[in-house]
């Protein structure tokens, strides 16, 4: 079968040469062909992309009508944990914005996403990258780390936006980016933000007065991301179902908690509604304690539409839980 | 020369501080972390049946360069059959962060887009080893090269993701299918990939890969590709269930000296059910032939429990049986053991 005439072997030749010569004329044709359709800017609004829904609220309530706004994360889904899908690459491609939680609580996907978005506006240090976290009073920053102590965030818990007054820092971060990006919006911002702010001091006044009944109540929580609300609304947080941050309830830890919830007469659990509710509903089955799952972003629920909304229902639920009788 | 190349690498982050003049050194180095893999393995075939061996050791260095580029270079150590340990650059490449046009420019040393598998590092997989069409196809430790990648998000009026990569590289010195030649010809590969969420728990992606170049008959080689994954996470319990079935087809034509050409397939399709938060059950069936005979054929079934302790760490056994007109059937257990330390990287999808 071998023919290895020089003849045969010179036009074997000429038969790569030519097929390499076809694929590459192939690839070029594929992109003259799409080129074409490459879409234009979208209208005369800023695209601003958030990490979480949370956050992506709190641009529509700055940005109001001069923003389109969209969030990568849903608001049930646990924030740490969010597949960097490719189609969220589209988006960011198109963005003028960015807002991120930051403290690294996205460690896990919206650094890949931003780099994949070719888009220099967005990339950390962009006129469009905004870092939520800037300027926020932080709460458990920890003088030393150690993954030994499980899914511990060395710039402090990355949960702030649960404290209302905390979000208008955040509102003001944003609202610096939006001026920047549309400087003749700038008044139009500023006049949402002095809104905003208004409207968050006179709604935590509320939610602070509704929720007296709680101040320095003994709570169980699932996770470790409620220190800010806790603050806010003076109740102690005195265990974890998670033994450790990041680690799935085990036995031992439940045992713990069953004990002493029932020492100091513990009437509330809360969780978040991305974990599961087994290990919860064990402990309060055990205890009568109540299980709150609270809206932890905007979009929780139906109905928690807005960052004002998030509070009003977690202000609700939980004193629903306090007037209610124990469960077992 | 091993102590030459760790000495080098400890110096990278300490020279990198040295340039960063008032800003803490910490803050400005770059992400460094350690990836170890650790196996005890069984081979029915074998002499010297039961083996244990500290099989891989991949240390990373990743940062933005500046507001334009990032680097990320991976360097490994790693244990050859004899038992000796070598170290290789894995990949080391600069990636553009904002050319226009949605455009991404790579270049450097760096795993080749050849559909899904040969892109992502072999301790991210749900399972201990290659599946025999990669290997076959694209060498023991994937299709790894030196050269310049070109991507571009299509613009499309569903508004999908598609991206196309096209790719020319220096042909790998030494490959099943390819061979670096001592003058003039390039291995060239295009790559289409169609992302789709049939909703926001389900996701399809689709792609189509081509590659020709010059092989150790200084002829042509080409390989045509297809892959496909179906990928299910609910986004509320994201953490506890989960599914995914990944399948590539290979087809290889391999230009003999004589003029003549052998054609070849290879393919492979796993599927991975996450059972609890931890936990995860993953079943793969492998065939493929060789480059240069289709008459040779190598069939795997294989299935792995893997415990995913946390992001840092995790656990995997596997059972794998080989049969083939080749060589005897076989049989092999793995025991693998894969931990990082050092900083959180960026997970693919």
């Amino acid at each position: 079968m071998h023919t290895d005439s020089p003849a045969a072997h010179s036009q074997a030749n000429h038969r790569d040469i030519i097929m390499t010569s076809k694929f590459v004329k192939f690839l070029y044709c594929l992109l003259v062909m799409v080129a074409p359709l490459r879409s234009a800017a979208a209208g005369d609004k800023l695209i601003v992309v958030s990490s979480i829904p949370t956050l992506k609220s709190i641009v529509e309530l700055v940005g109001r009508d001069k923003v389109e706004s969209f969030a990568i994360a849903t608001g049930y889904q646990n924030p740490h944990f969010v597949d960097p899908k490719p189609s969220f690459i589209m988006k960011l491609s198109k963005a003028d914005g960015f807002v991120t939680s930051g403290l690294d609580l996205e460690i896990g996907w919206a650094s890949s996403l931003i780099q994949s978005s070719r888009n220099a506006k967005i990339q950390p240090g962009g006129d469009g990258y905004v870092d939520a976290s800037r300027g926020v009073p932080l709460l458990q920053v920890p003088s030393s780390i150690d993954r030994a102590q499980g899914d511990i965030h060395i710039y402090g818990n990355p949960h702030y936006w649960l404290d209302p007054l905390r979000g208008k820092q955040i509102a003001q971060n944003i609202f610096e980016t939006l001026a920047k990006l549309s400087p003749e919006n700038r008044d139009y911002f500023a006049a949402n933000l002095a809104a905003f702010d208004k409207e968050i001091d006179t709604r935590t006044a509320a939610w602070e007065k509704a929720l007296e009944p709680l101040k320095g109540q003994p709570v169980i929580a699932y996770h470790n991301e409620w220190p800010y609300l806790e603050e806010r609304f003076k109740f102690v947080v005195v265990d974890f179902l998670e033994p450790k941050p990041g680690i799935p309830p085990t036995p031992s830890q439940l045992v713990k908690v069953i004990s002493e919830v029932k020492s100091k007469n513990i009437q509330i659990i809360i969780s978040s509604p991305y974990f599961t509710t087994e290990a919860a509903e064990l402990v309060s089955r055990q205890t009568g304690a109540r299980l709150v799952v609270l809206a932890s972003s905007v979009e929780a629920f139906d109905g928690v539409n807005t960052y004002y909304d998030m509070f009003d229902y977690n202000v609700r639920v939980l004193l629903e839980a306090l007037n209610s009788p124990p469960t077992n | 020369m091993r102590r030459k190349f760790l000495f080098c690498c400890l110096l990278i982050p300490v020279a990198l501080y040295g340039q960063t003049g008032p800003v803490s050194g910490s803050v400005m180095n770059p992400n460094i972390s350690l990836i170890g893999d650790f196996r005890g393995m069984y081979t029915s075939e074998l002499a010297r049946k039961f083996e244990f061996m500290f099989n891989e050791a991949e240390v990373s260095f990743q940062s933005s360069i500046d507001p334009y580029a990032r680097a990320d270079v991976f360097f490994s150590w790693g244990r050859d059959s004899a038992g000796e340990y070598s170290s290789s650059v894995e990949e080391a490449y600069v990636t553009t962060l904002s050319l226009p046009m949605d455009i991404r420019l790579k270049a450097g040393r760096y795993r080749m887009t050849t559909g899904r598998l040969n892109t992502v590092h072999p301790h991210t997989l749900p399972f201990s080893d290659l599946p025999a069409a990669n290997r076959g196809f694209f060498g023991e430790e994937g299709l790894i090269d030196e050269g310049v990648s070109l991507s571009w998000l299509i613009p499309n009026p569903l508004d999908f993701y598609q991206e196309i990569v096209v790719e020319a590289s220096d042909v790998p010195a030494e490959s099943p299918f390819f061979m670096r030649p001592a003058s003039g010809r390039y291995l060239y590969l295009a790559h289409l990939k169609n992302f789709i969420e049939l909703d926001e728990n389900t996701t399809v992606e689709l792609g189509l890969t081509g590659l020709s170049g010059p092989n150790e008959d200084l002829r042509t080689s080409t390989i045509g590709g297809i892959d496909f994954t179906l990928k299910w996470k609910p986004l509320r319990f994201n953490r506890y269930r989960s599914l995914t079935w990944q399948s590539e087809v290979f087809l290889g034509h391999y230009g003999e000296a004589d003029g003549g050409s052998v054609r070849s397939l290879g393919c492979y399709s796993f599927l991975t059910y996450q059972l609890a938060v931890q936990w995860f059950m993953t079943g793969r069936f492998d065939y493929t032939n060789l480059p240069r005979s289709a008459d040779v054929v190598e069939r795997g079934y294989s299935a792995t429990l893997g415990w995913y302790a946390t992001e840092f760490q995790k656990i995997g056994l596997s059972g794998k049986l080989v049969t083939g007109n080749a060589v005897a059937d076989r049989s092999e257990i793995a025991l693998r053991w894969i931990f990082v330390i050092g900083a959180h990287g960026a997970h693919a999808y």
